[in-house]
């Protein structure tokens, strides 16, 4: 009896040893060995005075925030948004407007003067975000935050005016909302200069020749245990978009763009003259858009905008342009967030016709029906410069509404123009374009139907839609929140406020023995490195 | 000719206003503006107002020039980028020293290809070297320089896996280095330029040769070698080296392409920047920096024409 217990005993033991082994043994990660980029140069370095993403990705290697995402292993895929601890290792709301991040302990800034290595405390969370309130570019972000109080040494309260729920997410991405030190500001003014570039991040930034090439090192007291695994990150500033694919090419750098990132075209191109370089083609958070005045004739009539959505081909610009890679289902949220998406599938086929649909008897039927039989004409204000196969696009849109009846007329405006008018919805009838990424479904939504905000391009007055608008931000709970933006896309399937173009997938690239690295949609560049290594 | 040194320089001054005016004028008559460029996207409203309060675009137009202006006069300062907030100064006196060497290698090979083959075109007139230089001079003058410049960047990429060395090294630092970077930019750049200098060499070259005295020197017996290099290159060589220095602004305008695409760290390349950036107080600082240059330059030329040759002193 006692042996049969002892040999039972021993097979679960055996049992629960093989179940801890992971089936598949994943290649164990080398440290050392540095990285090289190839990206244009960042305008500025201070995270808070510069709304460019080249200033974000530069100095996101540097720095950390309260919260980030989730990146390299424990990203689901590209667009994973999950919040994760990062400076603040854990937080609650104690009600719907009062939020309390917890620090780690014992976290420090990097060994450079003034601050010299000193540790970071609640005091520097408040400092930052209420640097990040008064002079970044991005402050409305954080326009509902009421309070920053410092509760102890280890402990921050955000007070809000009202429940926010993308809150976390604006915190989370890379990288505005930096945790800085106060020293550094006060000796060289601004966050601007090399040598005040100190944070908590797992790259500490080493040397900066400007216009040349800029050199971070691994930060041996990054709180993460083990990572970063790489010694160091160089980058070679290359202007020129054709140099940085040679430099790729000859093997000169790892990865060309700061995300690793090719067009559709380039990773053709380089398929061929390359076949060793890894390349995963990828659905990143983009959107390209038709876009109407709806407070005005003739695009206010739902059946006019409903035509011009039947009457684009998406299927065959994807085949033709995109070489059957992109996405057709590509909006109100956009493809690649796969969290929120509400499938034009999964809708009801009656209304998801205008959303993905191509019928272009039904659409002159429609016209016809709005009083529109013999067609009419539209401007379609865009701007030329957009990267391949934006050109395409506007020719397209020209030739498929053409065949219904609505004469196209393409007007190209110079891009300050374009973006400080047509793009913040100020032109006549129609405009066709791309849409910023972000990373949070609000944006997708409110900013681009509530009225009033800039990124509501169609002009979309709803007084129904703004209920649902306004009810997704102030929903804490992201099952409940789900709902409602669930109830929002379906509200909005067939009323084509914006005409939705097949999205273009990017290829991430680099040669075989850089490991680790998974592309992430965001400007994180120092958190996507912290898991890549090179196995060489 | 102390009277025509002053006058000259004192016809300087104006021009430089006006080219003050004239790139001030054109920043602002640009469509869009660098505050909406600084947030792109994200132009949220109130935003885009407070970064034009903090740029102090919202002040009246005048304002903004005499403060631009009167900042380089009154106190020797050009003022800060918008976007990186640094001295323009001190970014245009480091930068300098690698377009002017850029410069000077593009001037020294342009010069010696096309004089070299301008010369053996005209010597050996209607032969097989003389087509070939008229085709390398005519295809030097169709191909435009940024377009060959890409070219040598990419195809080698392609073909061989091979790009130019990129990495820039201060020519103090170590000579052979940064020679190897700069040597493919400046014969990529000097090779376009010889064009017209093969074809002025030649000419002008052609032209000295039928001259009495050129046949005279042939008479005596004088050897090719004495009668081109001695007697006639002296003559053909003015009309060069008039054509080297009027293609002097053109040097440091085409450095703009050329720096941007070898990443070379030079004024072309910051200019180019701060332009797609829309970075008024860079765009106008270097303007002007460049303008004085060029009419700095203008004004030795004429000077040393007045010193040579006295007449000119009385025009």
């Amino acid at each position: 009896m006692v042996r049969r217990g002892l040999v039972t005993g021993f097979c679960l033991l055996l049992l629960t040893l093989i179940a801890a082994v992971p089936p598949v043994a994943a290649q164990a990660a080398k440290r050392g060995g540095v990285l090289r980029m190839a990206e244009r140069e960042a305008p500025n370095l201070d995270p808070h005075l510069s709304v460019s993403f080249l200033t974000h990705c530069y100095v996101s290697m540097a720095y950390s925030q309260l919260v980030r995402f989730a990146y390299g292993p424990e990203q689901k895929h590209a667009s994973d948004f999950t919040i994760v601890p990062d400076l603040a290792e854990r937080w609650e709301y104690k009600n719907p407007t009062t939020l309390v991040f917890y620090l780690r302990k014992g976290v420090k800034f990097h060994n450079k003067p003034p601050v010299n290595g000193r540790e970071v405390t609640a005091d520097d969370v408040k400092y930052s975000l209420e640097r990040f309130m008064a002079k970044s570019g991005f402050r409305a972000r954080l326009e509902p935050v009421q309070a920053i109080e410092v509760v102890d040494k280890y402990t921050v309260r955000l007070t809000l005016k009202e429940p926010f729920a993308p809150l976390l997410n604006h915190l989370a991405n890379p990288v505005y909302t930096a945790i800085l030190p106060r020293e550094a500001e006060a000796k060289f003014k601004d966050f601007n200069h090399p040598d005040a570039v100190i944070g908590t991040g797992p790259f500490v930034f080493k040397s900066y020749d400007k216009g040349v090439r800029v050199v971070w090192e691994r930060n041996p007291d990054y709180f993460v245990k083990g990572l970063p695994h790489l010694d160091g990150v160089v980058l070679e500033i290359t202007p020129d978009a054709s140099a940085r694919v040679s430099l790729l090419r000859a093997g000169r750098v790892e990865m060309m763009q700061i995300f690793g990132w090719s067009s559709v075209e380039e990773g053709k191109s380089l398929q061929q003259t390359n076949p060793e370089l890894v390349l995963i083609p990828q659905q990143v958070m983009s959107q390209g858009i038709i876009y109407f005045r709806t407070d005005q004739p003739p695009f206010n009539d739902v059946r006019v905008r409903r035509a011009v959505s039947l009457a684009i081909d998406r299927k065959g610009w994807n085949e033709a342009l995109l070489y059957g890679e992109g996405c057709t289902d590509a909006g109100p949220v956009p493809c690649a967030m796969k969290e929120w998406k509400l499938e034009a599938a999964s809708q009801d086929p009656a209304k998801a016709k205008y959303l993905v649909g191509y019928d272009p008897a039904e659409a002159k039927r429609l016209l016809a029906q709005a009083g529109f039989a013999k067609g009419f004409s539209t401007p379609a204000f865009h701007w030329p410069g957009y990267t391949p196969p934006w050109r395409n696009y506007y020719e397209m849109t020209a030739d498929n509404l053409g065949k219904i009846g609505i004469q196209v007329d393409l007007k190209p405006e110079e891009y300050g123009k374009y973006i400080s008018t047509t793009y913040l919805g100020k032109f006549e009838k129609m405009a066709i374009g791309p849409v910023t990424p972000f990373t949070e479904v609000d944006d997708w939504l409110y900013g681009a139907f509530y009225p009033e905000q800039p990124n509501n391009r169609s002009n979309v007055v709803d007084v129904d839609l703004n209920k649902m608008l306004a009810a997704q931000r102030r929903e804490l709970d992201p099952k409940k929140r789900k709902i409602i933006v669930d109830d929002i896309q379906r509200y909005l399937a067939d009323k084509a406020y914006y005409v939705y173009l097949p999205n273009a997938p990017q290829y991430q690239t680099h040669p075989p023995y850089v490991k680790g690295f998974k592309h992430h949609d965001g400007y994180g560049m120092g958190y996507k490195l912290m898991f890549t290594w090179l196995d060489k | 000719m102390k009277r025509y040194v002053l006058r000259r320089a004192a016809l300087a001054v104006p021009t430089l206003f006006l080219v003050s005016i004239i790139v001030f004028a054109m920043m602002r008559l640009m469509p869009g503006d660098v505050a909406t460029r600084m947030v792109e996207g994200h132009a949220y409203a109130p935003t885009l107002e407070a970064l034009r309060k903090d740029l102090g675009l919202d002040r009246p137009i005048h304002v903004q020039y005499l403060d631009w202006i009167g900042g380089i006069l009154l106190r020797g300062d050009f003022g800060h980028s918008y976007w990186t907030r640094q001295p323009i100064w001190d970014e245009f006196a480091r930068r300098f020293p690698v377009t002017l060497e850029l410069a000077a290698l593009t001037i020294l090979i342009s010069v010696v290809i096309g004089i070299v083959v301008g010369i053996v075109s005209a010597v050996r007139q209607d032969t097989v070297a003389d087509y070939a230089g008229r085709v390398l001079a005519i295809l030097a003058l169709s191909v435009p320089y940024f377009g060959l410049a890409v070219l040598v960047v990419v195809l080698p990429s392609i073909w061989f896996r091979w790009t130019p060395v990129w990495t820039y090294v201060p020519f103090s630092r170590d000579p052979i280095a940064n020679l190897q970077i700069m040597l493919v930019p400046a014969l990529v750049f000097g090779v376009t330029r010889a064009g017209p200098i093969m074809r002025i060499m030649r000419s002008a070259l052609l032209d000295v040769l039928r001259q009495d005295y050129i046949r005279t020197a042939w008479s005596k017996g004088l050897g090719e070698r004495t009668v081109v290099l001695r007697h006639a290159l002296k003559n053909a060589m003015i009309p060069v080296i008039t054509l080297v220095g009027l293609q002097t602004p053109l040097y440091i305008g085409g450095s703009v392409i050329v720096e941007s695409i070898f990443r070379l760290p030079g004024v072309g390349l910051f200019f180019f920047e701060a332009l797609t950036r829309l970075d008024y107080p860079v765009v106008q600082s270097v303007n002007l920096m460049v303008a004085a240059i060029v009419v700095g330059l203008n004004l030795l030329i004429d000077l040393t024409y007045a010193f040579l040759d006295p007449r000119i002193r009385y025009h």
